[in-house]
């Protein structure tokens, strides 16, 4: 907006020209006022803005525009107050249209100077922001009324945003936690990996969970920790990428899994009994399929209870077990051979004909492992063994008796 | 030389040794060079290492029983091993450590029933 100074052109086309500029401005209202704070000048945008023509409002006072509340507060003289001190004031409100409808505006005052430097009028511009409010209102609802404590953080590390249930979870004031490195809710035996991490998802910016297998925990101010889970996004803005952090209080899921782990273990504990059915003789019913988990448990506890009862011969009885392929074959192998190397047989017991032939099919192998079809005969042929062993040393005739 | 490893006692015409502690190299050459004399020395006619004071089996331990127990059969006696730990059984056999070979027993008294087996068989082999 330069008027050209050349002299061909008189004063007066000059003030059109720049009367023609400023009506050619609509997004920004463009009010002058007298020192007083009166309305001396009316652009065109304003009354657009306003709804006011210029016979509506000129020589009026600048604080119609205001609400009630702000009136009675006496905002516009301090605003004007503010103009006159720094030579500038800057607000956001709410403002008032002819009509008495309500739009949000950002104003800027500044105060108009004479050739001795004293204040004979004010300028003002007034942009009507209500629509960029309101998606910032929204932002903020959704970010207060999440469910989740929500975090935003910048790259340097820092705390750039946090909603109400932050304070909630961590104990902080917000005002607090604003600035800080997010660091301060991460418990102490952590911290020093935690910028690793933070850095990591930077430069992979992807959403996903923090810390996939891992228990993480979070820092209250009292210095307490409790569990939580994380959820990480990232939020491409302007001003580069943030880290957006949905953080649950996983306390009550935490302990419910455990319950549940307890409870899978009392079952395992369950349902592998041994039995002992005869001096030194012990009985292991399996039943149900045998993963990797339940074998190992139920080779410890079949050992300790050799250890226990110092018996010779231990029954396997497999008659409750489905079906018997080679990884089930494999965990009943390491058993036997386990057995054996403390010193106690092992007999299989419960062989069904289909299992006999797909055992043989399969290929699967048990080596010089024995074997009966009932727990009948395996009973039998574990004292006949007793019996061999004990015998041995008195007579070498029980040898010819082996099975 | 003539300090002894390791404790040995002797039942009838058997040893029981006992193996406790850590096993170095060095240690365990002294082992075999003392069990060996033993044998002959005493013309024991079976051997029983008991185990049980090993909180450790591993692979080299293992090879160590192995090599003991070709000895001691060279020398014309039998040997087993006794007293393994229901831990160690679960990790030589997860570790797949070849010990089909040897003959175990659960306790002193059983290894003992165990080495008259063996001795019968051998003769009744010959």
């Amino acid at each position: 907006m330069t008027i050209s100074p050349s002299g061909d052109q008189d004063a007066g086309a000059r003030l059109r020209e720049l009367e023609a500029t400023l009506d050619a401005i609509t997004d920004y209202a463009i009010i002058r006022l007298d020192p007083a704070g009166d309305v001396a000048g009316w652009s065109r945008s304003a009354e657009i803005l306003k709804g006011y023509t210029a016979d509506e409002v000129v020589g009026r006072p600048m604080s119609m525009f205001y609400t009630d509340d702000d009136q009675a507060a006496g905002l516009p003289q301090r605003e004007l107050a503010a103009a006159r001190e720094t030579g500038r004031s800057v607000f956001q409100g709410w403002r008032v249209r002819k009509g008495g409808e309500r739009f949000w505006a950002s104003s800027i005052l500044t105060p108009i100077r004479d050739v001795d430097g004293a204040v004979n009028g004010f300028a003002k511009i007034v942009q009507d922001i209500t629509v960029g409010r309101r998606t910032e209102t929204l932002f903020n609802g959704v970010l207060e009324s999440a469910p989740d404590a929500m975090l935003i953080v910048g790259s340097d590390g820092r705390i750039v945003l946090a909603n109400r249930q932050v304070d909630r979870l961590f104990g902080f004031d917000r005002d607090e936690l604003i600035g800080q490195e997010v660091e301060i809710l991460v418990p102490p035996r952590f911290r020093k990996r935690h910028p690793g991490h933070r850095i990591g998802f930077f430069t992979q910016p992807q959403v996903r969970p923090m810390g996939v297998g891992l228990e993480l925990y979070g820092l209250r101010r009292d210095g307490s920790e409790f569990p939580v889970e994380i959820s990480l996004s990232p939020l491409e803005t302007d001003e580069g990428m943030f880290a957006v952090a949905a953080i649950r209080d996983a306390t009550q899921r935490r302990a419910t899994e455990q319950r549940l782990q307890r409870q899978r273990d009392e079952i395992l504990e369950l349902s592998t009994p041994v039995i002992q059915v005869w001096d030194k003789v012990l009985a292991l019913p399996l039943i149900g399929t045998l993963d990797t988990v339940r074998a190992a448990r139920l080779t410890e506890g079949l050992l300790n209870e050799i250890a226990d009862t110092q018996a010779e011969v231990v029954i396997l009885d497999i008659s409750g077990v489905p079906t018997i392929d080679t990884q089930v074959a494999q965990h009943l192998l390491r058993t036997v051979q386990a057995a054996a190397l403390m010193g106690t047989v092992s007999i299989m017991s419960g062989v069904r004909p289909e299992t006999a032939q797909s055992m043989v099919h399969l290929g699967i192998d048990l080596g010089p492992l024995y074997s009966r079809n009932t727990l009948r005969d395996a009973l039998q042929l574990a004292l006949a063994l007793l019996a061999e062993r004990a015998g041995a040393a008195a007579t070498t005739l029980t040898r010819q008796e082996r099975p | 030389m003539s300090d002894d490893v390791v404790p040995i006692m002797r039942i009838g015409d058997t040893l029981l040794v006992t193996l406790q502690g850590d096993l170095d190299d060095a240690t365990v050459i002294r082992i075999e060079e003392q069990l060996t004399q033993e044998v002959v020395r005493t013309h024991a006619g079976g051997m029983l290492i008991d185990v049980s004071g090993l909180s450790v089996v591993d692979s080299f331990i293992a090879r160590v029983l192995a090599r003991v127990v070709g000895m001691v059969r060279l020398l014309g006696a039998s040997a087993a091993i006794v007293g393994i730990q229901p831990a160690v059984a679960i990790t030589l056999v997860e570790l797949g450590v070849p010990m089909g070979h040897l003959d175990t027993a659960l306790n002193a008294e059983q290894g003992l029933a165990l080495l008259r087996r063996l001795r019968q068989d051998s003769t009744r082999a010959k």
